[in-house]
This record gives structure tokens, C-alpha cells and sequence, in this order.
């Protein structure tokens, strides 16, 4: 972060009279969006090859509308070698044909919007694969008219000083290209070349590419490593004002030719850094809040609300058409690039004893395993992440508590098949077993003969059934999507306590992080006359009055109250 | 629990908030308006340092106080901490102010913090001064990591000392408690110390706190406890002491009421912890080797002579009734020696040192005058021993401490002759 003063806190400050944007405003769709994050190949396979397909996903979307999500975010579906599980990108208007068609997607997409699940595609912008034809011919001779499209350096001491990323792999950001006998500049793995953002071509193609699937009808995309499009030196060649001007060119474009569509921004910083990614409402619409994650995972651990506090007072507010991301967990490691040397210490002690569970600056394990399969703790937080501002992105398989391997090579672990049933395959695919793209779980505790989803569709006490629950009493109420929040600071600091408004509708939100029963004492004069009502069981409680209101909470209990004045 | 209900409801609600913790230090309080900020800033700052993961609780336990002390305390605690780029601890640290009486009690003080560390079954505590003036953040880790990793009980600090600083721990306090019970801790009489939860639990269950012998100096019993309980016990060298002047310490008169008659006290009432001890043991010690430095001798000790003298003449047959005939004989013959010539013998020292603490025991006469009666001969005792010692090296001087304590532990066997005895 730097040394600018520090911007007004979304929790500080009183927030604005959103009223205006309770206007059933479609264009505002992914505030109130809770995103189910999914990678084709993981989900269903159709034709028995093993490897998930869009027409398999298409069977699943019944699936996904009952659980009560409505956006998808789709990882990289396009041709790739698949060195880099699909962030490698050697084709951006075509799908790899393990997928399918683009026909498939398209159906895909069609089958989805009758649902009214939106969609959202990856958009790998700062680098493509070293087998894309633009990198081909760009490195095939000096003189080629797509040379520029890339970083070439004769020396490798360009940009000295800027981090490594992948520093279990890479030794530095320069690649020796043995064809064109020169360097090449890139930020992630070696057979990722970074495009050359000066090049005004670069940026026309890869409007041309945003336009190819927006024409098709995506509603969004999610701009994988937008901090690093632009290099210059003497700087950390991160976040500079360039790639704001270029993230300004594409939002322009797209909202004077595709009003609705969403830009979400991957930009693993802190909150006032990504903050200058929502401009003045005029760069992205979202973007992830990294910081946020590794913390509720170590507020739950440490049974202390001060980590959740400390990174939300430090988060600053964001224009009114602009919304957070959160995650509990996704396709990669747990990031713990922001967090301090202590608390990543910490986080690997307490939630990756096995060194096999760590990569790069991370933890690769899903939600339940880390949870260690406490279905309290999973569910706690579950509820803090539908219950914080912003817009919720749920795991693919989180919902039902799905398992890892750690194992798998990179963080394949974190990316096997759904498990759908307890029979052949989980119900993935009908292939046989050695031919999928991945091992399915199959240990005692989270094996596809435990944990699925048509075993928990029969249990109305399941997690997914749970899960199934919370979502829909979410999207239910505007306030958990589009309210402020403000924090309730009662001096028993395992709970965590904090009240969510929009105009006149109130929630109040009371989470126990620890493992013991705990008593609270709320000052909510604010709401003195108020009713709270438990929002699960709708059951009244006592009103609130002149005393400190007075609350017991079993070991990783939360409530969620509406306080209601009648 | 000693008594049911002394925790004050406010109390008890601020440790219901905090919940379990591994760490709790205690900051008695009295009128420290102009220091008790800088304390509680150091105490944070060694746990930010040192415990950056624990569950911890501060407490200040005041005793009334007339200032600010704990308004201050209060104001510092809402102080917001250092964001991600400074030193920060992973949990909240959690800050209590109370009031534990209207009048100061180290020993009541001490009864809140250990009923505290009970409650929220601490696993290390510590209790730090606020007069001390030099407290760094790592006294307080080093207090507390014996107790909270090394599994230690009880641990003392080992300050330093200049060659004639602390004369009534070194040539009296130490020695004798070293023989008498077994243990050789330094400074048990001291400002900052660490324990354990398990030995606060004991103590919780101790009905003596309205005690007027631990009403200023609990922390020695406190030791005694650990000890007779065969707790492991250490002291941690913590380097020089500086104190206020809140903190400037009583008068000899004082000094030997609070820490002698609470040493006396604490035999009298740990009998069976003692008696069948045999010599005493070395105890473990951290941080770095402890020695004296090298000063000047203070200023003149005539009157100091003159003191003696005059107290063995007056106090007679008060010192008749406590001390065996041959040894006040011995005694009054010393104080009729010319100033020059004077000595008084290390032998006779423990020999008188014994037959006052059986005369306690036997409450030969008030307790608290027979300790004051101490007080003259304390005076010999010390004009003795600077004059000895004027130009001896420090080296010189911890090996003359050394047959000191050899000489307390030679002569245990008449202290329980002394103790037993009929009559």
C-alpha cells in the first residue's frame, strides 16, 4: 500500500442512500449476483471421453438454478496446451475441442440465460501461449509485422527488481527465445509471453476478442493479471497508469456497445491499490478482494474477529455501480501474498502442516479440508461470506463439501471431478476411471461415495441442502448484495457482529468464531424498539431495549436477524 | 476461591469478553498517572514482539487511585494498533481497567490477577511494576516464556546490581530463604515476576489475602507457594532496575516490615514445605551471566554505626527476649567495639537471623515489633559489611555471598532446634 492518505473505509464512513440503485436496474445484475465458479472439464462429461464438456454442462444447469446461484464463471474453455490448465491461451475465439463446439457453448449459453444464469468468461489479457499463432510469428524473424506484439529485450536486465510471481518455477521474468535469439518478457510461467500493451494493435485484437464473445452473448469477463499489462522501468511494473488508460479503452467500448456487460478485475493487491481499478466508476465493475480471504479463514482459526476488521477499515469505498468479489475458495492455491510474514507463518502452521498442502505463496486445499470436515466451521463460513459486502463466488463442489488431493501435481488437486453420485465414475463421466483428466476423491472421508450431490439432495439436513438455504435467503434480500455495513464492536472479540442496511430494510449479523459457546452483549440503541427476527427460522426474538442486547452463541453459531420496527 | 464474590460484576463481565487466554499480565496500580502509559505501551510492544499469536489479556488492577491512572490506562486501550505495516499481533489484545479496592494492596491486587488468570485459565501470567522506569518489551517476554514454554512455575527476575545495591536481598533476603527453603532464587522479593495459571490456581484457593503480611510484598509468598508445591521455579537475568519515585522504595524500617516480616510469615505458615528440606539446589536461569559492577562506596555509614549501637542499647530486653543469651551477649560486645575494629561475623549474623525467626514462630512478643527490633542489628550488619568490602573486587564479593549461604544452609539444623524447641 502506499503512503497516500487513507481513503474513507467502508466501514467508516456512513454510507450512501442507495435507494436509487434498488431501480431494478439489470444493468446492475452482478451486485446482486452470487457466482458459481466452474471449469467445463470438471463438471460433466457427455461423450464419455473423460474430460468434462459444455453439453455436460448444459445437463447441469437444472442443478445449478436449484442451488440458487446466478452467474457462472467459466475458467478457460479455449485451445491451450494446457500447460498452465488453460491460461495458456493459443486460440481466443474458438473452444478446445475436448470441450466441445463453439455451437456447444453456445447452446450452453442460451440454456443458461432461460435460466436466468448469466455468464461469465475468462479473459487471459497480459499473456497468451508461446504456441498461440501471434507469439509464433512474432518470435519467427525480427522484421515480423507481429514482433512488436510482444516484450522482446536483447538483454535480460531490463525491469530489474520487479517480484517473481511463480518463484517455485520461474528464476526470472525473461525467457530466452532460441529462434529470434532474444529475450521475452513474462510475468507468469516461461511458455507465457507477456502481449506488448504499447502496441496499439495488441489492444485492437484483444478488443476484437472481448467483441467476438460478447456478440455471442457472454455477460461478462474476468480479466485474468490486470496489474501487469504495462512494463516500464525503474518501476514494479504494477499497476501503472497505463494499464488504467487501457482498462478505460475497454470499458468505454464495452459500454457504449454493450450496456449490462461486466468487467471483473483479477488483481491480487491490496484494497487501496485495486481500489484505483474502479476509477470513477469508469474502469471495472468488480473486482476481487484478495485480502478478505486468507483473513476469515484465520479469524475463524484465531477465534478473533480483529483480522476481518483490521482489512475491512482498510477497504475503501468504491464508486456506487462498482462491487467487491469475495471468495472463500477457488481454482488456485489460497493466495497468501497479502498477508504479512507472520500471518502467512501462521495460515501455513494451522492450515497446511503438510508441506505437500503448500505452492508458491499458498495453500492448495478446498474449504471442507481445511475445515477439517467440521460442518459448523464450513457453514460459519459460508454465512460470512453471503453476509459481507460484496458479491459471493462459491467453489464449484464447496457446496457439497467436496475433498482434495494434494497429491496432484500444481493445484490439479483442487480441480477434480464433481461428484455427483456415489456410482461409476461420481457420475461424472460413463469413460472408464484411468481415462479421466483427473482421479476422482475416492478416500473414505471425502470419496464420491460419501460426498455427492444426489446423496445430499435426499437429506434436507445436508450441507447442500444448507447451502441450497442460506443463498436463497440471501437473494431474497436486497441488502446482502447492495447495503452497507457497519460494524458492531461488543468487547467479547470472538464474536463477530455487524449490521447490514438499505434504507429502511436491516439485517443484523452475529457470528460466534470460536469453538466454544459464547455470550455477547450488542449495544444496538440504534435499533432500540426493533424486532429482531431470525431470518432461517423467521422465529421472533425479544425486543431490543434500553439494556445491552444479550445473545448466546453455540461454538461456530451464527444469526442472521432482520430487525424489523412494527 | 477464597472468598465468592469479591470480583466486582463490571470485572467479571470485562473477562466473560475476553474468554480464554494464554497470556495475562497484571499491572497493579497506584497513583502512576505519570508512568502507567509508558508501561502498558512496553508491555504491548514485547507481546507484539514475542506472542504475536497468542490469546492475551492486560489487566490494571488499581488500588484507588487519586490521578488519572486509570483514565489513562483507558485512553491507551481504545487506542486503535499499527495497521499491517507496522508491529501487530495476529489477535486482539484485550485491555481491563478495574478497581479492585479503594486503598492499595499489592496482595489484594494480586488476589484480582490471579482469580482472573483462573478464570480465563491462563497459561502464563506476569505481574509488571508500573514505577519501574527501564521496563523493556523483552522483560516481559522473558518473564513470560520460561512459564509459557519452558513449563516453569515461577519465575523471578535477576536484576543487575552495582556492588552495594540490593544489600538486603543479597546478604539476608537470599541467603536465608535459599536455606530455608531449598531454592535459590535471587530477588524473591521483586516488582516484576512471572507464574503460572496452575500456581495462580493455588494461590486463588489461599484464604490469606487480607493478610497484613502480603498486604505490600505478595510476590514472595507467591514463591513460597511454588516451591512448597514443588513447582519448577527459575529467574531470568533482566539487567539494571530503574525506578520512579512513586517507586523509590521504602525506608530501612519499611523495607524490613514488609520483606522480613513477610519472609517470617511465609515459614510460619509453609511449615511442612521446609523443615525436612535439605540443601538447597540451583535453579534454572536464563539470559545472560549475572555479575556486580564495579562503583564507589557510599557515602559515609557513621551514622548507620551510630544507629546500631544506640538500637542495641535501647532495645535490650527486647532483644533479651528474642536472641539466646550467648548470642545477645555476643552482640552487645560487638557494638562496644571501636568503630574501626568493628565486625560483625557472618556466623553470628545467621545465628541471630535464626533465633529471630523462632521467636516468631513462638510469638515471643508482637510480631511486628520483633521484626522492627531487627532493624538496629540490620544497621550493624550492614556498616559490617561495607566496611569489609570497601575495595573488594564484585568477584571478592559473590564469593563471601557465596559462604554466606553456606553458612545459612551449615546452621539450618539450630534453626530447627530453635523452632522446635518447648519453651
Amino acid at each position: 500500500m502506499q503512503d497516500s492518505p487513507t481513503p474513507p473505509s467502508i466501514v467508516s464512513q456512513p454510507q450512501p442512500d442507495n435507494s436509487a440503485l434498488l431501480l431494478q436496474d439489470e444493468n446492475l445484475w452482478y451486485k446482486d449476483a452470487v457466482i458459481y465458479q466452474l471449469h467445463v472439464r470438471t463438471f460433466c462429461d457427455s461423450n464419455g471421453d473423460g474430460i468434462g464438456d459444455f453439453r455436460g454442462l448444459t445437463t447441469k444447469l437444472d442443478y445449478l438454478q436449484e442451488l440458487g446461484i446466478n452467474a457462472i464463471w467459466l475458467l478457460p474453455f479455449y485451445p491451450s496446451p494446457l500447460r498452465d490448465d488453460g491460461y495458456d491461451i493459443a486460440d481466443y475465439t474458438s473452444v478446445h475441442p475436448s470441450y466441445g463446439s463453439l455451437e456447444d457453448f453456445k447452446d450452453f449459453l442460451v440454456a443458461a440465460h432461460n435460466r436466468r444464469i448469466r455468464v461469465i468468461t475468462e479473459m487471459v489479457v497480459n499473456h497468451t501461449s508461446d504456441q498461440h499463432p501471434w507469439f509464433q510469428e512474432s518470435r519467427s524473424s525480427r522484421e515480423n509485422a507481429k514482433r512488436d506484439w510482444y516484450v522482446w529485450s536483447d538483454t535480460d536486465t531490463r525491469y530489474q527488481g520487479v517480484r517473481i510471481i511463480f518463484v517455485d518455477t520461474e528464476m526470472s521474468n525473461w525467457a530466452w527465445d532460441p529462434i529470434s535469439k532474444s529475450y521475452y518478457w513474462h510475468r507468469f510461467f516461461g511458455h507465457q509471453p507477456d502481449l506488448n500493451y504499447d502496441n496499439p494493435a495488441v489492444r485492437e485484437a484483444m478488443w476484437q476478442v472481448m467483441k467476438f464473445w460478447l456478440d455471442i452473448g457472454v455477460d461478462g469477463f474476468r480479466l485474468d493479471a490486470v496489474p501487469y499489462l504495462i512494463e516500464r522501468d525503474g518501476t514494479s511494473c504494477e499497476n501503472l497508469p497505463e494499464t488504467h488508460e487501457i482498462v478505460r479503452d475497454f470499458r468505454k467500448r464495452i459500454d457504449q456497445a454493450y450496456p449490462g456487460k461486466m468487467l471483473l478485475a483479477e488483481a491480487n493487491q491490496w484494497p487501496a491499490d485495486v481500489r484505483s481499478y474502479f476509477g470513477n466508476g469508469d474502469e471495472f465493475h468488480m473486482a476481487f478482494h484478495f485480502p478478505l480471504m486468507p483473513r476469515m479463514f484465520m479469524a475463524v482459526k484465531l477465534e478473533d474477529r480483529k483480522p476481518i476488521i483490521e482489512i475491512l477499515e482498510q477497504t475503501p469505498q468504491i464508486p456506487d455501480t462498482c462491487q467487491w468479489c469475495i471468495f472463500l475458495r477457488n481454482h488456485d492455491e489460497l493466495t497468501l501474498e497479502m498477508v504479512t510474514d507472520i500471518e502467512r507463518d501462521y495460515m501455513y502452521d494451522e492450515y497446511a502442516v503438510d508441506k505437500a498442502m503448500r505452492i508458491n505463496l499458498g495453500i492448495r486445499r478446498r474449504l471442507a479440508p481445511m475445515m477439517e470436515n467440521d460442518r459448523r466451521r464450513v457453514e460459519l463460513l459460508t454465512g460470512l461470506l453471503l453476509s459481507m459486502p460484496g458479491t459471493p463466488i462459491i467453489y464449484y463442489g464447496d457446496e457439497i463439501g467436496m475433498g482434495d488431493n494434494i497429491y496432484l501435481g500444481d493445484r490439479n488437486g483442487v480441480r477434480t471431478p464433481m461428484q455427483w453420485n456415489g456410482g461409476w465414475n461420481a457420475g461424472f463421466s460413463s469413460a472408464d476411471p484411468e481415462r479421466l483428466y483427473s482421479p476422482l476423491i475416492s478416500n473414505p472421508v471425502y470419496g464420491y461415495q460419501a460426498i455427492n450431490v444426489d446423496s445430499q439432495r435426499r437429506s434436507a439436513h445436508s450441507l447442500l441442502s444448507w447451502t441450497k438455504s442460506v443463498i436463497q435467503t440471501r437473494n431474497a434480500f436486497k441488502v446482502f448484495s447492495r447495503g452497507s455495513i457497519e460494524f458492531l464492536n461488543p468487547s467479547n472479540h470472538r464474536v463477530l457482529a455487524y449490521v447490514r442496511r438499505l434504507g429502511e430494510e436491516k439485517v443484523l449479523i452475529v457470528n460466534n468464531l470460536s469453538n466454544s459457546a459464547q455470550a455477547v452483549e450488542l449495544n444496538l440503541q440504534m435499533y432500540k424498539r426493533h424486532i429482531p427476527i431470525e431470518m432461517f427460522g423467521r422465529n421472533l426474538f425479544p425486543r431490543i431495549g434500553d439494556l445491552p442486547y444479550l445473545l448466546t452463541l453455540g461454538p461456530y453459531q451464527f444469526y442472521w436477524f432482520r430487525l424489523r420496527r412494527i | 476461591m477464597a472468598e465468592e464474590s469479591f470480583l466486582a460484576d463490571d470485572f467479571l463481565r470485562q473477562l466473560m469478553s475476553v474468554g480464554e487466554v494464554d497470556l495475562l499480565i497484571g499491572i497493579p496500580s497506584y497513583n502512576n498517572a505519570s508512568t502507567i502509559g509508558q508501561t502498558l505501551q512496553t508491555v504491548e510492544d514485547g507481546l507484539r514482539q514475542n506472542f504475536v499469536r497468542e490469546r492475551v489479556v492486560i489487566l490494571n488492577m488499581d488500588g484507588g487511585s487519586g490521578d488519572e491512572t486509570r483514565q489513562i490506562f483507558e485512553r491507551r486501550s481504545e487506542r486503535r494498533e499499527p495497521n499491517h505495516k507496522g508491529l501487530t499481533t495476529l489477535r486482539t489484545i484485550h485491555r481491563i481497567s478495574c478497581q479492585y479496592d479503594r486503598s492499595p494492596s499489592q496482595g489484594l491486587a494480586l488476589r484480582d490477577i490471579v482469580a482472573a488468570a483462573d478464570l480465563l485459565r491462563a497459561r502464563a501470567c506476569s505481574v509488571i511494576s508500573p514505577v519501574t522506569t527501564n521496563l523493556t518489551p523483552s522483560w516481559v517476554a522473558n518473564l513470560l516464556r520460561p512459564v509459557y514454554r519452558e513449563g516453569l512455575d515461577f519465575v523471578a527476575p535477576l536484576y543487575a546490581r552495582s556492588r552495594f545495591q540490593g544489600l538486603l536481598a543479597r546478604d539476608l533476603l537470599y541467603p536465608m530463604s535459599r536455606a530455608i527453603f531449598g531454592n535459590r532464587i535471587r530477588e524473591l522479593y521483586c516488582d516484576e515476576w512471572g507464574f503460572s495459571g496452575r500456581l495462580a490456581s493455588q494461590c486463588l484457593e489461599q484464604d490469606v489475602w487480607h493478610e497484613e503480611a502480603i498486604r505490600a510484598r505478595p510476590e514472595a509468598w507467591m514463591a513460597v507457594k511454588a516451591m512448597a508445591a514443588g513447582l519448577k521455579c527459575g529467574q531470568y537475568f533482566l539487567g539494571p532496575k530503574t525506578a520512579s519515585a512513586a517507586g523509590s522504595g521504602p525506608d530501612i524500617v519499611d523495607a524490613i516490615r514488609q520483606t522480613v516480616g513477610n519472609f517470617f510469615w511465609c515459614m510460619e505458615t509453609n511449615q511442612p514445605a521446609w523443615m525436612n528440606r535439605p540443601n538447597s539446589q540451583p535453579i534454572a536461569t536464563f539470559g545472560p551471566e549475572h555479575e556486580l559492577s564495579s562503583d564507589g562506596l557510599p557515602q559515609s555509614q557513621d551514622k548507620t554505626f551510630d544507629l546500631f549501637r544506640s538500637g542495641v542499647n535501647e532495645l535490650e530486653p527486647i532483644l533479651a527476649s528474642i536472641l539466646a543469651k550467648e548470642t545477645h551477649a555476643q552482640i552487645k560486645a560487638i557494638s562496644l567495639t571501636d568503630r574501626a575494629k568493628f565486625h560483625f561475623a557472618g556466623e553470628l549474623w545467621v545465628k541471630t537471623l535464626y533465633e529471630f525467626a523462632a521467636s516468631y514462630h513462638r510469638a515471643v512478643l508482637n510480631r511486628d515489633h520483633l521484626v522492627q527490633a531487627l532493624v538496629p542489628l540490620y544497621r550493624g550488619r550492614l556498616y559490617s559489611f561495607l566496611q569489609e568490602h570497601a575495595n573488594s573486587s564484585p568477584e571478592a564479593m559473590e564469593a563471601q555471598s557465596e559462604m554466606l549461604c553456606q553458612e545459612f544452609e551449615r546452621q539450618k539444623p539450630y534453626l530447627l532446634d530453635r523452632w522446635t524447641a518447648k519453651t
